[in-house]
C-alpha cells in the first residue's frame, strides 16, 4: 500500500512537470517525436530510479554542505553509465539518440528528488518515488509529443497516420509550440483544483 | 570508536574527505566500464564507417569487411584522404569525409562522386548533434536522397545549390531545407561545396 502511494503520490498527486513546475527545459526540447519523447523518458526513469536509490543509501554519511556536488556526481555518473552501455551493446539506439542521454543529467527532476525525497527516505522507497517521478515526466513528454508529432507531421511514432491532405504544421515542430502546449496542459491539469484562493 | 568517528564527521576535514572518496569510487567504476566498453565500440565504429561507405557506393552491405576489402581501397593525396571503389576494374568512384559547422556542433558526412566529379552519387551524415526533431533531420532519407545524381561542376566551377522550401520541387541547382532547420540544411549544402573546391583539383588531375 505504501509503495503504491508513493508512486501515485511522484507520479501525478505531485508530479513534476505539472506540479512542480520543474524538467520543463527538456519537456520543451524533446517533445515534437513521439519516439524521442519515449527514449528521453525511459532514461530519465532509469537515471532517477537507480540515483534515488544510491543517493538514500549513502544519505547519512553526506555531508549537508557538498550534498549537491555529491548528488550531481552520482546522477553524471549513472548517466554515462547508460550512454556507455549504450554505445556498447546497443549502438543503433545510441546514434538516434545522439547528444540526448547526456542531457539528461541537466534534468532538474533528478536533483529535485534527490533534495526532496531520497535525502530523507528508505532506499527501495526512494527508488520507487524516482519511478514515480520518472513515469508522470513520460506521460507530459508523451502527450505533448501526440499534439506536436500529429499536427506538426501527420505521424505518430513515425507511422503515417494523416493522408496527403493534410498541411503539417511547421510551427508544431517548431520550438514556440512547445511552449504553448506545456502551459495549456498545466492549465487544463490545475483548473478544477483550484484550492488555494 | 564509534563516538571517535563521529568526532572526525564533525570536523572540516570530513567533507573534503568524503567527496574524495566518492570521486574516486565513482571515477574507478566509470574508468572500469569505459575500458571495458572501448573495444567493442571501437570495432563498432570501423564496422559503420566501413558500411557506410559501401552504402555511398551502392554496394552490397551484407558481408561488410569482405566487400569493403574487395571493392574499397583507401588513399591520400596531398594529405586528403579519400576511398576509391573499383568494381570488376572499373573506378566507380571517390568518396571523401567532409564536415563542416552546424548549428550546435560539427557535421561529419561521407560524400560519394563519379570519377570525373560530374555528379554526386550519394551522401550520408556520420555524426552530427544538431537539434532532435529539426536540424537532427538532415539524417532523413529524403533530405539525402535529393543530393543523388546532382551536378556538382559546372564549368570546372563547384556549384553551390540554393535552397527552396521544404516540400517544394526542386530544380537540378535547388535544394530543399528543412522547415524549421535552414542553419542545419545550409551547412551541409555549405560543406558539400567547400570540400568540392579542396578535392576536385586534385582527384580530377589523377
Amino acid at each position: 500500500m505504501k509503495i503504491k502511494e508513493i508512486f501515485v503520490t511522484s507520479a501525478f498527486t505531485e508530479n513534476s512537470v505539472w506540479r512542480q513546475i520543474l524538467g520543463i527545459c527538456s519537456a520543451l526540447a524533446v517533445t515534437n517525436l513521439m519516439m524521442n519523447s519515449l527514449v528521453m523518458g525511459l532514461g530519465v526513469i532509469f537515471t532517477l530510479a537507480l540515483s534515488g536509490f544510491t543517493i538514500s543509501l549513502i544519505r547519512n554519511y553526506i555531508p549537508k554542505r557538498i550534498r549537491m556536488m555529491v548528488q550531481t556526481l552520482i546522477i553524471a555518473s549513472y548517466v554515462i553509465i547508460v550512454d556507455l552501455f549504450l554505445k556498447a551493446f546497443y549502438p543503433e539506439i545510441s546514434r538516434a539518440l545522439g547528444p540526448y542521454v547526456g542531457l539528461i543529467i541537466t534534468n532538474c527532476i533528478i536533483m529535485g528528488r534527490a533534495e526532496a525525497f531520497a535525502g530523507k527516505n528508505s532506499p527501495f522507497d526512494s527508488m520507487i518515488d524516482g519511478i514515480g517521478a520518472g513515469v508522470g515526466y513520460t506521460i507530459v513528454l508523451l502527450v505533448i509529443a501526440f499534439v506536436r508529432e500529429i499536427f506538426g507531421f501527420g505521424t505518430l511514432f513515425g507511422f503515417q497516420v494523416m493522408g496527403d491532405w493534410w498541411t503539417k504544421w511547421s510551427i508544431m515542430v517548431m520550438a514556440p509550440s512547445a511552449f504553448f502546449m506545456l502551459a495549456i496542459l498545466i492549465w487544463i491539469i490545475n483548473t478544477p483544483k483550484k484550492q488555494v484562493g | 570508536m564509534a563516538s571517535e568517528k563521529k568526532l572526525f564527521r564533525e570536523t572540516r576535514a570530513y567533507p573534503v574527505v568524503f567527496m574524495l572518496a566518492i570521486t574516486i569510487i565513482f571515477i574507478g567504476i566509470l574508468a572500469t566500464i569505459y575500458q571495458l566498453t572501448l573495444e567493442r565500440v571501437e570495432s563498432y565504429r570501423q564496422t559503420m564507417l566501413k558500411k557506410m561507405v559501401l552504402s555511398v557506393f551502392d554496394l552490397p552491405v551484407e558481408d561488410i569487411d569482405k566487400n569493403f576489402d574487395k571493392y574499397i581501397t583507401l588513399s591520400n593525396i596531398d594529405n586528403l584522404m579519400y576511398y576509391e571503389a573499383v568494381s570488376d576494374s572499373i573506378l566507380m568512384g571517390y568518396c571523401f569525409p567532409i564536415s563542416g559547422s552546424g548549428l550546435w556542433g560539427t557535421i561529419q558526412a561521407l560524400l560519394s562522386v563519379t570519377p570525373d566529379f560530374d555528379k554526386i552519387i550519394n551522401i550520408d551524415i556520420l555524426e552530427q548533434n544538431e537539434t532532435p526533431g529539426l536540424g537532427g533531420r538532415i539524417t532523413e532519407d529524403w533530405f539525402k536522397n535529393q543530393f543523388q545524381g546532382k551536378t556538382l561542376l559546372i564549368d570546372d566551377e563547384p556549384q553551390l545549390f540554393s535552397m527552396i522550401p521544404e516540400n517544394e520541387k526542386a530544380k537540378s541547382n535547388e535544394i530543399c531545407q528543412i522547415t524549421g532547420a535552414t542553419a542545419s540544411s545550409k551547412a551541409v549544402v555549405d560543406m558539400i561545396y567547400k570540400n568540392v573546391v579542396k578535392y576536385s583539383p586534385k582527384l580530377r588531375a589523377e
